[in-house]
Protein backbone atom coordinates (compact mmCIF):
# COMPACT_ATOMS: atom_id res chain seq x y z
CA UNK A 1 0.00 0.00 0.00
CA UNK A 2 2.91 2.29 0.88
CA UNK A 3 4.96 1.39 -1.67
CA UNK A 4 2.26 2.28 -4.38
CA UNK A 5 1.25 5.68 -2.80
CA UNK A 6 5.32 6.54 -3.13
CA UNK A 7 4.89 5.66 -6.37
CA UNK A 8 1.74 7.41 -7.42
CA UNK A 9 3.19 10.46 -5.84
CA UNK A 10 7.15 9.99 -7.59
CA UNK A 11 4.58 9.47 -11.22
CA UNK A 12 2.87 12.54 -10.20
CA UNK A 13 5.84 14.61 -9.33
CA UNK A 14 8.11 13.60 -11.88
CA UNK A 15 5.74 13.45 -15.05
CA UNK A 16 6.40 17.14 -15.73
CA UNK A 17 10.04 16.09 -16.01
CA UNK A 18 9.31 13.39 -18.31
CA UNK A 19 6.78 15.15 -20.37
CA UNK A 20 9.64 17.92 -21.12
CA UNK A 21 12.08 15.52 -21.75
CA UNK A 22 10.08 14.37 -23.97
CA UNK A 23 9.10 17.71 -25.50
CA UNK A 24 12.58 19.09 -25.20
CA UNK A 25 13.22 16.06 -27.48
CA UNK A 26 11.09 17.20 -30.08
CA UNK A 27 11.66 21.06 -29.72
CA UNK A 28 14.58 22.08 -28.26
CA UNK A 29 13.09 25.86 -27.56
CA UNK A 30 13.95 25.10 -23.98
CA UNK A 31 12.95 27.19 -20.74
CA UNK A 32 9.80 27.23 -18.93
CA UNK A 33 10.40 23.80 -17.44
CA UNK A 34 10.02 25.41 -13.74
CA UNK A 35 6.13 26.21 -14.79
CA UNK A 36 4.82 22.51 -14.59
CA UNK A 37 6.36 21.74 -11.14
CA UNK A 38 5.46 25.07 -10.05
CA UNK A 39 1.62 24.44 -10.67
CA UNK A 40 2.01 20.89 -8.96
CA UNK A 41 3.65 22.64 -5.90
CA UNK A 42 0.79 25.09 -5.35
CA UNK A 43 -1.73 22.34 -6.17
CA UNK A 44 -0.01 19.67 -3.49
CA UNK A 45 0.89 22.62 -0.76
CA UNK A 46 -2.33 23.98 -0.47
CA UNK A 47 -3.79 20.60 -0.10
CA UNK A 48 -1.37 20.07 2.65
CA UNK A 49 -2.05 23.31 4.65
CA UNK A 50 -5.63 22.71 3.86
CA UNK A 51 -5.80 19.43 5.76
CA UNK A 52 -3.72 20.23 8.92
CA UNK A 53 -5.32 23.61 9.13
CA UNK A 54 -8.39 21.80 9.09
CA UNK A 55 -7.48 19.35 11.77
CA UNK A 56 -5.64 22.30 13.89
CA UNK A 57 -8.97 24.25 13.34
CA UNK A 58 -11.17 20.92 14.57
CA UNK A 59 -9.22 20.43 17.89
CA UNK A 60 -9.52 24.32 18.72
CA UNK A 61 -13.50 24.32 18.31
CA UNK A 62 -14.29 20.82 19.36
CA UNK A 63 -12.52 22.07 22.76
CA UNK A 64 -13.89 25.65 22.88
CA UNK A 65 -17.58 23.91 22.40
CA UNK A 66 -16.84 21.59 24.82
CA UNK A 67 -15.99 24.12 27.64
CA UNK A 68 -19.18 26.63 26.31
CA UNK A 69 -21.34 23.54 27.12
CA UNK A 70 -19.80 23.12 30.51
CA UNK A 71 -20.09 26.68 31.34
CA UNK A 72 -22.78 28.00 29.51
CA UNK A 73 -22.02 31.48 31.51
CA UNK A 74 -18.59 32.04 29.92
CA UNK A 75 -19.73 31.54 25.90
CA UNK A 76 -18.80 34.78 24.96
CA UNK A 77 -15.62 35.38 26.11
CA UNK A 78 -14.81 31.58 25.10
CA UNK A 79 -16.05 32.47 21.51
CA UNK A 80 -13.81 35.32 20.71
CA UNK A 81 -10.78 33.49 22.11
CA UNK A 82 -11.86 30.88 19.48
CA UNK A 83 -12.70 33.14 16.71
CA UNK A 84 -9.24 34.98 17.69
CA UNK A 85 -7.30 31.35 17.72
CA UNK A 86 -9.35 30.27 14.71
CA UNK A 87 -7.82 33.29 13.20
CA UNK A 88 -4.40 33.25 13.64
CA UNK A 89 -4.46 29.18 13.07
CA UNK A 90 -5.98 30.26 9.44
CA UNK A 91 -3.27 32.60 8.55
CA UNK A 92 -1.00 29.76 8.51
CA UNK A 93 -2.95 28.44 5.43
CA UNK A 94 -3.40 31.78 4.37
CA UNK A 95 0.16 31.77 3.86
CA UNK A 96 0.36 29.28 1.80
CA UNK A 97 -2.56 30.52 -0.27
CA UNK A 98 -0.78 33.39 -0.86
CA UNK A 99 2.50 31.58 -1.74
CA UNK A 100 0.27 29.26 -4.43
CA UNK A 101 -0.85 32.46 -6.00
CA UNK A 102 2.33 33.48 -6.67
CA UNK A 103 3.87 30.43 -7.92
CA UNK A 104 0.80 30.34 -10.28
CA UNK A 105 0.01 34.29 -11.44
CA UNK A 106 3.23 35.70 -10.87
CA UNK A 107 5.90 33.04 -11.39
CA UNK A 108 8.89 34.83 -9.95
CA UNK A 109 11.12 31.96 -11.37
CA UNK A 110 10.92 30.84 -14.51
CA UNK B 1 -3.92 36.68 -12.99
CA UNK B 2 -5.23 38.13 -15.75
CA UNK B 3 -7.26 35.32 -16.82
CA UNK B 4 -9.67 35.38 -14.04
CA UNK B 5 -9.25 39.92 -13.97
CA UNK B 6 -12.61 41.91 -15.45
CA UNK B 7 -12.68 45.54 -15.74
CA UNK B 8 -14.40 47.10 -13.17
CA UNK B 9 -17.40 49.08 -12.98
CA UNK B 10 -16.04 52.53 -11.59
CA UNK B 11 -12.91 52.92 -14.10
CA UNK B 12 -11.59 56.40 -14.67
CA UNK B 13 -9.89 57.24 -18.06
CA UNK B 14 -6.77 57.91 -17.07
CA UNK B 15 -4.53 55.36 -16.05
CA UNK B 16 -2.65 56.91 -12.98
CA UNK B 17 -5.37 56.10 -10.49
CA UNK B 18 -4.93 52.17 -10.11
CA UNK B 19 -9.13 50.86 -9.24
CA UNK B 20 -8.48 49.91 -6.16
CA UNK B 21 -7.40 53.42 -5.50
CA UNK B 22 -10.54 54.50 -7.10
CA UNK B 23 -12.67 52.12 -5.14
CA UNK B 24 -11.33 53.21 -1.64
CA UNK B 25 -12.19 56.76 -2.32
CA UNK B 26 -15.74 55.52 -2.80
CA UNK B 27 -15.68 53.85 0.60
CA UNK B 28 -14.82 57.05 2.33
CA UNK B 29 -17.18 59.13 -0.09
CA UNK B 30 -19.64 56.47 1.87
CA UNK B 31 -18.08 56.47 4.85
CA UNK B 32 -18.07 60.28 5.09
CA UNK B 33 -21.62 60.65 4.08
CA UNK B 34 -22.95 58.33 6.45
CA UNK B 35 -20.75 60.43 9.52
CA UNK B 36 -21.94 63.45 8.19
CA UNK B 37 -25.57 62.67 8.21
CA UNK B 38 -25.42 60.78 11.69
CA UNK B 39 -24.11 64.50 13.07
CA UNK B 40 -26.16 66.63 10.93
CA UNK B 41 -28.64 66.98 13.63
CA UNK B 42 -27.10 65.37 17.05
CA UNK B 43 -30.69 64.40 19.14
CA UNK B 44 -30.31 63.48 22.46
CA UNK B 45 -33.49 61.19 21.62
CA UNK B 46 -31.72 59.30 18.54
CA UNK B 47 -33.32 58.72 15.19
CA UNK B 48 -32.34 57.02 11.96
CA UNK B 49 -29.15 57.46 10.86
CA UNK B 50 -27.58 58.65 14.25
CA UNK B 51 -29.18 55.72 15.42
CA UNK B 52 -27.76 53.36 13.60
CA UNK B 53 -23.96 54.75 14.34
CA UNK B 54 -24.22 54.57 17.72
CA UNK B 55 -25.28 51.47 17.95
CA UNK B 56 -22.12 50.45 15.52
CA UNK B 57 -19.78 52.98 18.04
CA UNK B 58 -21.95 51.25 21.28
CA UNK B 59 -20.49 47.67 19.77
CA UNK B 60 -16.57 49.30 19.68
CA UNK B 61 -16.71 51.11 22.64
CA UNK B 62 -17.61 47.00 24.89
CA UNK B 63 -15.55 45.69 22.62
CA UNK B 64 -12.79 48.09 23.77
CA UNK B 65 -13.96 47.85 27.51
CA UNK B 66 -13.79 44.04 27.25
CA UNK B 67 -10.23 43.56 25.85
CA UNK B 68 -8.43 46.99 26.80
CA UNK B 69 -9.72 47.93 29.77
CA UNK B 70 -11.11 51.76 30.37
CA UNK B 71 -7.37 52.67 29.50
CA UNK B 72 -8.66 51.62 25.82
CA UNK B 73 -11.35 54.48 25.29
CA UNK B 74 -8.63 57.21 24.05
CA UNK B 75 -7.61 54.62 20.79
CA UNK B 76 -11.81 54.80 19.97
CA UNK B 77 -11.25 56.79 17.22
CA UNK B 78 -8.06 54.65 15.46
CA UNK B 79 -9.87 51.16 15.84
CA UNK B 80 -13.75 52.18 14.91
CA UNK B 81 -12.08 54.12 11.69
CA UNK B 82 -9.93 50.69 10.60
CA UNK B 83 -12.97 48.83 11.40
CA UNK B 84 -15.54 50.64 9.87
CA UNK B 85 -13.13 50.99 6.74
CA UNK B 86 -12.16 47.57 6.27
CA UNK B 87 -15.61 46.48 6.53
CA UNK B 88 -17.02 48.69 3.78
CA UNK B 89 -14.26 47.73 1.72
CA UNK B 90 -14.93 43.78 2.18
CA UNK B 91 -18.52 44.31 1.44
CA UNK B 92 -18.09 46.58 -1.47
CA UNK B 93 -15.46 43.55 -2.84
CA UNK B 94 -18.35 41.38 -2.89
CA UNK B 95 -20.01 43.16 -5.54
CA UNK B 96 -19.49 41.44 -8.82
CA UNK B 97 -17.56 43.70 -11.16
CA UNK B 98 -15.96 45.91 -8.18
CA UNK B 99 -12.28 45.87 -7.12
CA UNK B 100 -12.26 45.23 -3.80
CA UNK B 101 -9.83 48.09 -2.03
CA UNK B 102 -8.91 45.16 0.85
CA UNK B 103 -8.32 42.62 -2.24
CA UNK B 104 -4.91 44.15 -3.00
CA UNK B 105 -1.73 44.21 -1.44
CA UNK B 106 -1.42 47.71 -1.02
CA UNK B 107 -4.57 48.87 0.65
CA UNK B 108 -4.16 45.88 3.56
CA UNK B 109 -0.35 46.15 4.34
CA UNK B 110 -1.39 49.95 4.53
CA UNK B 111 -3.82 49.26 7.14
CA UNK B 112 -1.08 47.14 8.87
CA UNK B 113 1.86 49.29 9.01
CA UNK B 114 -0.69 52.25 10.35
CA UNK B 115 -1.16 49.69 13.12
CA UNK B 116 2.56 48.30 13.30
CA UNK B 117 4.03 52.03 13.75
CA UNK B 118 1.04 53.39 16.10
CA UNK B 119 0.99 50.57 18.63
CA UNK B 120 4.80 51.24 19.36
CA UNK B 121 5.00 54.89 19.77
CA UNK B 122 1.74 54.07 22.53
CA UNK B 123 4.20 51.71 23.90
CA UNK B 124 6.89 54.48 23.81
CA UNK B 125 5.13 57.58 24.97
CA UNK B 126 3.72 55.71 28.09
CA UNK B 127 6.91 54.38 29.25
CA UNK B 128 9.49 55.85 27.33
CA UNK B 129 11.94 54.74 24.72
CA UNK B 130 14.89 53.06 26.93
CA UNK B 131 12.38 51.31 28.87
CA UNK B 132 10.19 50.26 26.06
CA UNK B 133 12.94 48.41 24.65
CA UNK B 134 14.35 47.11 27.68
CA UNK B 135 10.95 44.82 27.19
CA UNK B 136 12.32 43.43 24.45
CA UNK B 137 15.75 42.17 26.33
CA UNK B 138 13.31 39.29 28.21
CA UNK B 139 13.60 38.87 32.01
CA UNK B 140 16.99 38.05 32.56
CA UNK B 141 19.62 39.50 31.04
CA UNK B 142 22.13 37.03 30.56
CA UNK B 143 19.07 35.43 27.89
CA UNK B 144 19.10 39.00 25.92
CA UNK B 145 21.34 37.60 23.10
CA UNK B 146 18.58 35.30 22.66
CA UNK B 147 15.27 36.76 23.64
CA UNK B 148 16.25 40.22 21.00
CA UNK B 149 16.25 38.15 17.66
CA UNK B 150 13.24 36.58 19.20
CA UNK B 151 11.04 39.46 20.08
CA UNK B 152 12.35 42.01 17.13
CA UNK B 153 10.88 38.83 14.56
CA UNK B 154 7.62 38.73 15.92
CA UNK B 155 6.72 41.57 16.15
CA UNK B 156 8.11 42.19 12.45
CA UNK B 157 5.84 39.18 11.71
CA UNK B 158 2.53 40.85 13.43
CA UNK B 159 2.21 43.85 10.47
CA UNK B 160 2.97 40.41 7.47
CA UNK B 161 0.23 38.19 9.36
CA UNK B 162 -2.04 41.51 9.48
CA UNK B 163 -1.42 42.12 5.89
CA UNK B 164 -1.43 38.86 4.59
CA UNK B 165 -4.33 37.47 6.18
CA UNK B 166 -6.87 40.06 5.08
CA UNK B 167 -5.47 39.83 1.80
CA UNK B 168 -5.29 36.28 1.11
CA UNK B 169 -8.84 35.86 2.52
CA UNK B 170 -10.30 38.86 0.44
CA UNK B 171 -8.58 37.31 -2.72
CA UNK B 172 -9.47 33.78 -1.84
CA UNK B 173 -13.11 34.62 -1.84
CA UNK B 174 -12.61 36.39 -4.85
CA UNK B 175 -10.94 33.70 -6.64
CA UNK B 176 -13.63 31.40 -5.86
CA UNK B 177 -16.56 33.40 -7.26
CA UNK B 178 -14.81 34.44 -10.58
CA UNK B 179 -14.19 30.69 -11.28
CA UNK B 180 -18.00 29.74 -10.00
CA UNK B 181 -19.24 32.45 -12.20
CA UNK B 182 -16.95 31.26 -15.18
CA UNK B 183 -18.56 28.14 -15.16
CA UNK B 184 -22.05 29.24 -15.36
CA UNK B 185 -21.00 31.59 -18.08
CA UNK B 186 -21.63 31.38 -22.04
CA UNK B 187 -18.27 29.05 -22.36
CA UNK B 188 -19.50 26.78 -19.54
CA UNK B 189 -22.92 25.53 -18.41
CA UNK B 190 -25.13 28.04 -19.43
CA UNK B 191 -23.26 27.74 -23.00
CA UNK B 192 -23.94 24.22 -22.86
CA UNK B 193 -27.90 24.47 -22.15
CA UNK B 194 -28.15 26.33 -25.53
CA UNK B 195 -25.82 24.20 -27.39
CA UNK B 196 -29.13 22.77 -28.91
CA UNK B 197 -28.35 19.16 -28.02
CA UNK B 198 -30.38 17.34 -25.82
CA UNK B 199 -28.17 16.14 -23.39
CA UNK B 200 -26.26 19.38 -23.42
CA UNK B 201 -30.04 20.75 -22.33
CA UNK B 202 -30.30 18.39 -19.26
CA UNK B 203 -26.82 18.18 -17.82
CA UNK B 204 -26.08 22.18 -18.46
CA UNK B 205 -29.51 22.94 -17.38
CA UNK B 206 -29.26 21.20 -14.25
CA UNK B 207 -25.75 22.00 -13.32
CA UNK B 208 -26.09 25.94 -13.91
CA UNK B 209 -29.76 25.27 -11.44
CA UNK B 210 -27.57 24.12 -8.86
CA UNK B 211 -24.60 26.27 -9.06
CA UNK B 212 -27.00 29.30 -8.81
CA UNK B 213 -28.67 28.12 -5.86
CA UNK B 214 -24.94 27.05 -4.54
CA UNK B 215 -24.21 30.45 -4.84
CA UNK B 216 -26.94 32.64 -3.36
CA UNK B 217 -27.71 30.34 -0.62
CA UNK B 218 -24.09 29.35 0.36
CA UNK B 219 -21.56 31.42 -1.13
CA UNK B 220 -22.62 35.14 -0.92
CA UNK B 221 -23.81 34.06 2.79
CA UNK B 222 -20.34 32.47 3.54
CA UNK B 223 -18.72 35.71 1.98
CA UNK B 224 -20.81 38.21 4.03
CA UNK B 225 -19.94 36.20 7.08
CA UNK B 226 -16.11 36.43 6.42
CA UNK B 227 -16.42 39.77 5.72
CA UNK B 228 -17.54 40.53 8.97
CA UNK B 229 -15.11 38.02 10.69
CA UNK B 230 -12.03 39.34 9.11
CA UNK B 231 -13.01 43.29 10.00
CA UNK B 232 -13.68 41.68 13.54
CA UNK B 233 -10.34 40.09 13.72
CA UNK B 234 -8.30 42.64 12.26
CA UNK B 235 -9.75 44.96 14.66
CA UNK B 236 -9.58 42.54 17.82
CA UNK B 237 -5.66 41.80 16.85
CA UNK B 238 -5.30 45.84 16.82
CA UNK B 239 -6.71 45.95 20.24
CA UNK B 240 -4.75 43.37 21.62
CA UNK B 241 -1.56 44.58 20.25
CA UNK B 242 -1.91 48.37 21.57
CA UNK B 243 -3.20 46.47 24.79
CA UNK B 244 -0.43 44.35 25.16
CA UNK B 245 2.24 48.28 25.03
CA UNK B 246 -0.07 49.41 27.44
CA UNK B 247 -0.19 46.73 29.79
CA UNK B 248 3.83 46.18 29.77
CA UNK B 249 3.88 49.96 30.67
CA UNK B 250 1.66 49.21 33.96
CA UNK B 251 3.61 46.05 34.49
CA UNK B 252 6.50 48.52 34.28
CA UNK B 253 5.09 50.81 36.69
CA UNK B 254 4.03 47.58 38.97
CA UNK B 255 7.76 46.47 39.24
CA UNK B 256 9.82 49.23 39.01
CA UNK B 257 9.57 49.96 43.11
CA UNK B 258 12.00 47.41 44.44
CA UNK B 259 10.32 46.69 47.61
CA UNK B 260 6.84 46.76 46.44
CA UNK B 261 6.44 43.45 48.25
CA UNK B 262 3.73 41.53 45.85
CA UNK B 263 6.41 38.16 44.96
Amino acid sequence: MRRTLMLVMLSIVGAPALAHAAEGAASAAGGGWIGPFAVIAAGLGMAIAAGLCGLGQGRAVASAVDAMARQPGAAARIQTAMIIGLALIESLAIYVLVVAMILLFVQPIK
Amino acid sequence: MGVIEHPPIIHLPWSWTPDHVTHTWFVMIILAALAFAASRKVALVPRGVQNLMEVVLEQFVTLIDDVMGPEGRRYLPLIATLGLFIFASNLIGIVPGTAGPTANLNTTAACALIVFFTYHAIGIRKQGLGRYLKHFMGPVPALAPLMVPIELISHLARPLSLTLRLFGNMVGGHILLAIIFFLMGFNGLIGWALSGSAAGAVVGGLGGVIMIVFTVGFLYPLKLLVALLQAFIFVMLTMLYIGGAIEEAEHAEHHSPPASGHH
